[in-house]
């Protein structure tokens, strides 16, 4: 940690967590308010901007009906594959196209880079691709959810960016000792990316575990249906409620529902985040030049 | 030695040829090509097969006669979407909300990344950055909840205040005029925090030395953030800011779609609100194929122009 | 190319499939894949010993594959669109009528009128309402199976009688009477909390589809009392044209501004927000409504309004009269759950297979293991025959959490006699030891004044329906809203606005149409 040398950095720090306490203030009340709403009894949700219930009376019933749901474990479970392995195919293939697309020497990467763009702009829409999928056979198959996305154009032309950055010496002093690509891939690049691969590992993660559109589409085996459809199932289902005659649904308010499901599916992401951001320590590219 | 010097090309641009024979030259190529093998196949495939099938943008789609028997009606789906009187104003609000969060909303995201970049204080830094991607995770169906509570107008949080000011209630979100400025700046709300990862992770990637290099030759540290922060990081803001330019005409659906109504369509109605409904209305799919490739279009036409001018004076771009 | 050679390399896996499976499907039984609407669809389908897939097998020969569709309309939709485009959809599955309309006119389902005979239990129980079954008609046949799932005339007006109590004020019969109570529940403080944070009318935007397009199905009783429910006049040929063109429309909407303006309506009405306006009824904020009778008043619905005011009761009451003495509760279309069998099952001749299944299904023993599970373990039945839940454990009655995957199918055999609606909407206790009963408020409202409408879901939507209802809807809310004046220049010009979209030409074609079909 630097020690404030001087009255300039001292306003300096005082600029910058200024902002962050601003940042702060205003992403935490309607959030704070949120997580209220998913904790308070329907006899005490009004319609002011609430942000003190007392915690006396708070109740576990929204989160109770979602985690006590006979379903709960197994759809949970089924988003970890999906998102595990969606992960694993993600990076598989997104990596080395990244990185061969990031030098400069290829011959037609100009046109390479074009390719990959254009699916980027023109989205031919939902028929299109249900089209190529149920062609291919994937009904009812996880790999349905996990492969159509297995490369996100935007995430790939981002790592090429980070992988360009990096200074070509290191892969030069490699090709000089006769490593070959692959070689200076995983064991020169590679290791000098993990802020980069952190972070799209983690949009490729993030977007696997709320993915909802995908699972509903082609998979019919209720078996397979991740958390989000779950949650969406339940939440969608109480708006049909006009013929309830079950009640074993509605004890809390749907408001509260909404926002428990909301902070069951962030979760996961609040407790993997800190661990990332370990690695997102500064100058990580520095030690490497001298070595 | 600065980083820049690091990845020097030579003057013209061109890229550095490395100094081995042919041989050595096609096998070191070789292995990318090796590399893009697999990914070049899933492209084909899944990115690439379904533009095929984008045709029944320019056919009378007929589910029975599958992609290739249905007949050509040329560009009759495109003329539906064209000679629609909102035409005009579906393409002005589109454009003009997605400007809109863009020019606001990338340098807000990379403001807040330098201040989390620059803060010593390194766990109250920690939990900021995690707070601040947080909204990033609510849907826009809470989140019309939480706008009902700030902004409704008869208990809305900013209507209780003017009331208490003296002022009179407005009704932010039925209100053509205020509806807009609500869509972007809860979208700023919602994603600053996670876009500002992708700019620290950016940020923590630019070399040490420069700093310390920087910081013996006496600059502030608001020096050292103009020149070499911002500098540093600059590649990845073109990429992104040209990625966005690409699909301009996506304005954000499903935020639209949650918390517009009626009486705001004349400035909040987006083209993928108009194509939802009129899918639901009828069984258009050419129609919904047919105005996504118009985006397309108008998305390539920006990012050719953005991406030439950002070769030609940043020597960077998406291709 | 790239596209045909993944196909040829399915149809190869396809035939190779169909080799090995041909060994596999002996003693002729037959694949039926059903798409059954959603009962409680997070709960699961039948667990795979279920009773009942064996009796489907070994009974009738049928290999019985279950999906439940999603919990929303729209994702239902979305799915079923999609099975349709790429000409994949199921063998059996529940669809809404616009979508089963547009899939038919596809040929992507088949006609059903040759299976009718082939179960007559199900069709005398099921398919012999007139009206129901005009419904899923086209060109004369029938390309779907209506169910009598959904009940008719289940909304009208209510009102909250302790505020009319504590303000000392008769339950009103018309417009005028309504009008002045809701000044009153906006300004007395009705629920004497000393706060002024009450409002006379609420509703929300509900609109879908042409047929409810304007002001949306909330306002259908103060557009009736002006005569003019609906988008259409329906009276007779002579009189059939847009509502709009009436004067009374212009009147309606003069009236629905004023409320607005003099803040008697709770203001969050012109958003699309089901959620946010039954949340809002349950808090008190307003006390006259148009609401469906369960959402209203069975024992789940009702309990949370009741936490909050033990003592607030909401009364039915008739439609207001408007000046010139019309009343109308809103539209009275007919509706049905609708199953439909695809083209390529008939095809592949499994109609009498489906058809087998479903008259299983009206039969006794399907009738009850469906509906209520197995008797003895779930259910009981009564001296009478009605069900009860005496002697059953409350684990395993057939409301039970644990118990809902047994009767995900109850959909399909409903038919709401009284034995049905008994026990789907038993009578209970209030907080405050009312005797709360929600078949009553049904059957008031059946008996209160609705206008025939079956024509609306005949008439084919113009190409440009989507701009043709945003110009309608967003003018009408301008008007009401005080966003745009109203005055005869301004309605003069959404009249033409409207001409020019080709209202007239609509007019013309619906017209005929329904003079064709004998609807007018």
């Amino acid at each position: 940690m630097r020690k404030i040398k001087s009255g300039d950095e001292f306003v300096f720090q005082i600029v910058m967590n200024g902002i962050l306490a601003l940042v702060l203030a205003l992403m935490i009340l309607p959030l704070w308010r949120v997580f209220i709403l998913s904790v308070t009894p329907f006899k005490y949700i009004d319609s002011s901007f609430g942000l003190f219930v007392n915690p006396l009376r708070w109740t576990s019933e929204a989160y109770a009906q979602f985690l006590s749901h006979p379903s709960f474990l197994h759809a949970f479970r089924n988003s970890l594959i999906i998102m595990f392995g969606g992960l694993a195919i993600n990076l598989f293939m997104t990596v080395p196209m990244a990185y061969a697309l990031s030098v400069r020497s290829l011959p037609g990467r100009r046109a390479l880079n074009f390719v990959a763009m254009v699916p980027y702009l023109f989205n031919p829409g939902l028929i299109p691709s249900y089209l190529v999928v149920t062609g291919l056979g994937l009904q009812d198959n996880l790999l349905a959810v996990m492969i159509p996305g297995a490369i996100g154009v935007a995430n790939m032309f981002i790592m090429r960016n980070f992988f360009m950055e990096i200074p070509m010496d290191f892969m030069e002093a490699a090709r000089i000792d006769g490593a070959s690509e692959l070689f200076i891939l995983f064991r020169v690049v590679l290791p000098l990316s993990v802020p980069i691969m952190l972070t799209i590992g983690l949009f490729y993660a993030v977007g696997h575990w709320n993915e909802f559109f995908t699972p509903i589409l082609y998979l019919n085996d209720a078996n397979l249906q991740p958390l989000p459809v779950l949650l969406r199932n339940i939440l969608m289902g109480l708006n049909t409620n006009e013929y309830v005659e079950y009640d074993t649904f509605s004890q809390v308010s749907i408001q509260s529902l909404k926002a428990a499901s909301i902070f069951i599916t962030m979760l996961p992401m609040m407790m993997v985040y800190p661990w990332i951001q370990k690695h997102f320590v500064k100058g990580s590219l520095a030690g490497g030049i001298k070595g | 030695m600065g980083q820049s010097a690091m990845i020097q090309t030579s003057g013209t641009g061109k890229p550095r040829r490395l100094h081995r024979g042919p041989g050595r030259a096609l096998r070191t190529h070789g292995a990318f090509y090796l590399m893009l093998f697999i990914p070049l196949v899933y492209f084909a495939i899944f990115k690439y097969g379904p533009l095929v099938n984008a045709q029944i943008a320019f056919k009378d789609f007929m589910a029975l006669d599958g992609v290739w028997g249905s007949p050509w009606v040329g560009l009759k789906n495109f003329g539906t979407f064209f000679s629609s009187i909102y035409f005009w104003e579906l393409l002005r609000n589109t454009l003009g909300l997605s400007l809109g969060k863009l020019v606001l909303g990338l340098p807000l995201a990379v403001l807040l990344a330098i201040a989390l970049n620059e803060s010593s204080l390194r766990r109250w830094k920690h939990f900021a950055q995690t707070v601040a991607y947080l909204p990033h995770f609510l849907s826009w169906v809470v989140m019309y909840g939480v706008l009902l509570l700030l902004l409704s107008p008869d208990e809305g949080l900013l209507n209780e205040i003017a009331k208490a000011l003296g002022g009179k209630e407005t009704n932010f979100l039925q209100d053509p005029t205020w509806y807009p400025i609500v869509v972007i700046l809860s979208d700023i709300w919602k994603e600053t925090g996670w876009s500002a990862i992708i700019y620290l992770a950016a940020m923590t990637g630019i070399d040490t030395g420069l700093y310390e290099a920087a910081e013996v030759e006496g600059a502030t540290r608001v020096q050292r953030i103009v020149h070499i922060t911002l500098p540093g990081i600059r590649d990845v803001v073109i990429t992104i800011a040209l990625l966005r330019l690409g699909t301009i005409l996506d304005a954000g659906f499903h935020q639209i779609f949650m918390t517009y109504s009626v009486p705001v369509y004349s400035t909040g109605d987006i083209i993928d609100t108009w194509v939802y409904r009129q899918g639901i209305l009828d069984f258009q799919f050419g129609l919904a194929t047919a105005v996504g490739l118009f985006k397309g279009l108008i998305g390539l036409g920006l990012v050719w122009t953005f991406n030439r001018i950002a070769r030609r004076y940043a020597d960077a771009g998406l291709f | 190319m790239k596209r045909k050679i993944p196909a040829t390399l399915v149809a190869l896996a396809l035939c190779l499939a169909t080799a090995l499976s041909a060994g596999a499907q002996t003693k002729g039984l037959v694949d039926v894949e059903l798409w059954a609407l959603q009962a409680v669809t997070e709960a699961g389908p039948p667990p795979a010993d279920w009773v009942g897939y064996q009796i489907i097998r070994d009974k009738l020969g049928i290999n019985l594959k279950l999906v439940l569709q999603p919990s929303s309309f729209t994702d239902q939709d979305t799915k079923i669109s999609v099975s349709a485009a790429s000409n994949s959809l199921p063998d059996l599955f529940g669809v809404n009528r616009d979508m089963l309309m547009k899939i038919a006119r596809q040929g992507l389902v088949a006609p059903v009128d040759n299976l009718l005979p082939l179960m007559p239990i199900r069709t005398r129980t099921h398919y012999s309402d007139a009206g129901r079954n005009r419904l899923v008609t086209l060109q004369g046949k029938m390309y779907g199976l209506p169910d009598p799932g959904a009940m008719d005339r289940v909304e009208g007006v209510v009102i909250r009688k302790d505020w009319l109590d504590k303000l000392g004020l008769p339950v009103p019969k018309t417009l005028d009477d309504l009008y002045k109570v809701a000044q009153a529940f906006t300004t007395k403080d009705p629920d004497g909390n000393g706060k002024d944070d009450t409002y006379g009318f609420g509703a929300f935007f509900e609109s879908s589809g042409l047929s409810s397009a304007g002001f949306g199905r909330r306002f259908d009783y103060i557009l009736g009392a002006f005569g003019v429910p609906g988008v259409w006049n329906f009276e007779s040929a002579a009189k059939f044209q847009f509502n709009f063109r009436d004067p009374a429309f212009r009147d309606a909407v003069e009236f629905i501004k004023k409320v607005n303006a003099e803040k008697i309506i709770d203001p969050s009405w012109s958003a699309p927000n089901k959620d946010e306006f039954r949340a809002r009824w349950k808090q008190g904020k307003f006390g006259i409504m148009w609401e469906q009778f369960a959402a209203l008043a069975t024992k789940a619905n009702y309990k949370d309004f009741d936490a909050n005011f033990p003592n607030g009761e909401w009364i039915a009451i008739n439609p207001p009269t408007g000046p010139k003495g019309y009343s109308s509760n809103g539209l009275d279309i007919a509706q049905a759950r609708i199953y439909a069998v695809s083209q390529k099952a008939v095809k592949a001749g499994k109609g009498p297979a489906i058809a087998k299944l479903l008259e299983w299904m009206a039969t006794d023993e399907g009738y009850y293991l469906c509906g209520f599970g197995v008797e003895g373990v779930n259910y009981k039945k009564d001296a009478k025959g009605f069900i009860t839940m005496d002697g059953i454990s409350p684990d395993n009655a057939y409301t039970a959490k644990a118990m809902q995957p047994l009767t995900q199918l109850r959909n399909m055999v409903y038919i709401n006699n009284d034995i049905e609606l008994a026990v789907r909407y038993p009578t209970y206790k209030s907080a405050n030891g009312k005797l709360m009963d929600p078949l009553a408020f049904w059957k008031f409202f059946k008996n209160s004044p609705y206008t025939e409408a079956t024509g609306a879901g005949f008439i084919d939507p113009p190409t440009n329906v989507n701009d043709f209802k945003r110009f309608y809807e967003e003018n009408l809310l301008k008007f009401a809203l005080g966003q745009t004046e109203l005055n005869d220049k301004t309605w003069g010009d959404f009249v033409k606005g409207m001409d020019a979209l080709g209202a007239k030409d609509i007019e013309k074609t619906a017209k005929a149409k329904l003079v064709d079909a004998g609807l007018l």
